[in-house]
């Protein structure tokens, strides 16, 4: 069995020096190419290859984002990280990846690390996903609608609101769903959103103002959100204090 | 700068001022006055009262200073080959001989009676002479032990400095290297000849960043290093990459420190093309007017949810510095954000190699 790979990268020697390394390689078929990490996930939903090759630095998405939005998918593709220089996070790349390979990539390195990413079973590639997720902060947040995946910028959003089966998120152009659970949105934005209910987490970045009505229940009013949010008793003082609103 | 030059460097300047010049002729003058002004004090004497006591003794000392500053202005280039021990031994027999000199001379001086009846030197010679030169060579030991741990620490400011500046200038990112590396890798496959001019340019880049000679050279070498650099960035971004030259207006012979432009165009591309999708334009423009060369190069701003990279800053210090250590306080540095574009300024005076260094 011929394995499907992409390779995505932001300069074009390097994708081309990676196309003729894998034709030569023999046992693995380019199945795309792509040049940002928008294009990349696109791809991926699209082909469904085998082998993602993912540069690590690139503009927009970066190849570690793009990492953890395919660590989502039921059957994750095996990730290949290639780069150039990076330090400080070879480790980061070592775990949350089958390989990584360093530019200018060597044959042997290459078919070494297509060898092992064909080797790994299902179970085997979930782990390493698992490990893809704990990675990056993402700056998009994936959501899988019929014309393919939708990428909306986390800094757009204005909240998150979960029901019983999915999470809403609703940001500045519409509202779409998303399958991430609240517990985990929380964790992965702490820096940036505030859970103001068990249902609701909203960005810090568009807190205007707390009202109350007859019944002494709180409400959350953002700015450029029409729809006031309804906000537990537990948390109001704790968010009235934090955010003197 | 390695190891052994603060060495050989050390022999070759004696630590002591260049007592040729005004300024080290003050230092002596006020060592002088104030051990004056120390003697007189523990001195309290009671026939001539303390202000006279004060001319009296500074009289005495500035002959001793000032004879002793003119003869190691003209000793100068002798006691510079000397070793540290050598050199402060030769100052200290310098100054015990001045002593000896002058007071005697004050001393004949001193007895004749209409220089105020006699009272100017009321010791005999000897008790006069010993105590003189035992006053002298405490006071210059301390002195020279004062030059010395000065010309030590000045001298280590500019070692530091200077090591600085050269671990900042030979350190192109890594990031470039590596990446111009598979660039290369990918051409020789498909394009062998650029492959070739690819290894060229490198080559040359990594000349001048390596070059020990490039404190001064003129801004038409600097803006080669700069389009090199772009060619080289150019075959990895592709259309990304767009670079506006406006720099006709600059007069080809103005001198520059090295690696002026270059790091300027290098962070402009990483901080402004790289991180953007669809790339956009590096504006390079340079003017002479008045004297003064303006030099600014503009790229747009990276996108806002984008973290800062580092080394920007880094970079411009350098530049800060060297152009500073160039022409002083004439040189200014500016950069910042200006509504969608991030622009740096600079200016320096404009100066060619004809008449020796610009710098005073």
């Amino acid at each position: 069995m011929s394995l499907r790979a992409i390779i995505v990268d932001d300069e074009p020697p390097a994708r081309e020096r990676l196309r003729s390394m894998l034709a030569e390689s023999g046992d693995c078929e380019v199945a795309g190419e792509a040049s940002n990490g928008a294009e990349a996930l696109d791809l991926v939903e699209r082909l469904e290859p085998d082998i993602v090759l993912l540069d690590v630095r690139m503009p927009g998405i970066d190849g570690l984002e793009v990492a953890r939005h395919l660590s989502l998918k039921d059957e994750p593709p095996a990730v290949i990280f290639t780069t150039a220089f990076d330090e400080y996070a070879l480790e980061a790349f070592d775990s949350a990846a089958v390989a990584y390979l360093l530019k200018p990539i060597r044959a042997e390195k290459l078919r070494a690390a297509l060898a092992k990413a064909a080797r790994l079973t299902r179970p085997q590639l979930q782990q390493v996903a698992n490990a893809a997720r704990e990675t990056a902060r993402r700056s998009h947040i994936g959501s899988r609608g019929r014309d393919g995946l939708k990428l909306i910028p986390v800094e757009e959003v204005f909240f998150f609101q979960a029901d019983q089966k999915y999470t809403t998120v609703k940001h500045e152009h519409g509202e779409d769903l998303i399958e991430d659970s609240l517990k985990s949105l929380e964790e992965e934005f702490a820096a940036t959103f505030v859970r103001i209910h068990r249902n609701t987490l909203v960005n810090t970045k568009y807190l205007e103002r707390i009202t109350r009505d007859a019944s002494g229940q709180h409400f959350v009013h953002l700015r450029g959100s029409s729809q006031p949010l309804e906000v537990s008793r537990r948390m109001a003082g704790d968010l009235k204090d934090r955010f003197r609103i | 700068m390695s190891a052994p030059a603060p060495q050989s460097e050390r022999s070759t300047q004696f630590y002591l001022p260049d007592f040729c010049r005004a300024r080290a002729v003050l230092a002596i003058v006020v060592i002088c006055e104030l051990t004056a002004i120390v003697l007189a004090l523990a001195r309290n004497e009671a026939v001539l009262g303390f202000w006279s006591d004060l001319a009296r003794t500074s009289m005495f000392l500035l002959w001793v200073g000032l004879a002793g500053a003119g003869t190691l202005c003209a000793l100068r280039g002798y006691l510079n080959r000397q070793s540290l021990a050598k050199g402060s031994a030769l100052v200290l027999a310098i100054t015990a001989v001045l002593v000896t000199l002058i007071s005697t001379i004050a001393h004949s001086l001193g007895r004749r009676t209409w220089l105020m009846d006699g009272a100017l030197a009321p010791d005999d010679q000897w008790t006069f002479l010993v105590r003189n030169l035992g006053i002298t060579l405490v006071v210059t030991a301390l002195a020279l032990r004062y030059f010395y741990v000065t010309h030590e620490w000045r001298h280590n400011v500019e070692l530091q400095a200077k090591a600085r500046v050269h671990a900042l200038q030979a350190r192109i990112r890594p990031h470039f290297l590596f990446n111009s590396m598979n660039t290369i890798a990918s051409l020789t496959r498909t394009n062998p000849a650029r492959a070739e001019e690819a290894v060229q340019d490198l080559a040359d880049l990594f000349r001048a960043n390596l070059s020990e000679k490039r404190q001064q050279i003129t801004i038409a070498e600097e803006i080669d290093v700069a389009r090199t650099y772009q060619r080289m960035e150019q075959l990895r971004l592709g259309d990304r990459l767009h670079v506006e030259w406006k720099v006709d207006a600059l007069p080809s012979g103005a001198l520059v420190p090295g690696l002026t432009l270059q790091p300027l165009l290098e962070n402009a591309i990483y901080h402004g093309i790289e991180p953007r999708r669809d790339g956009g334009v590096v504006k390079v423009s340079g003017e002479l007017n008045k004297g003064m060369i303006t030099i600014v190069v503009r790229n747009p701003v990276p996108p806002a949810n984008l973290t800062v990279r580092e080394g920007n800053r880094l970079a411009l210090a350098n530049i800060r510095e060297r152009l500073d250590l160039m022409y002083g306080e004439r040189a200014t540095v500016k950069a910042g954000r200006f509504d969608e574009e991030y622009i740096v300024t600079l200016r320096f005076p404009y100066a060619t190699a004809e008449p020796a260094a610009p710098r005073t």
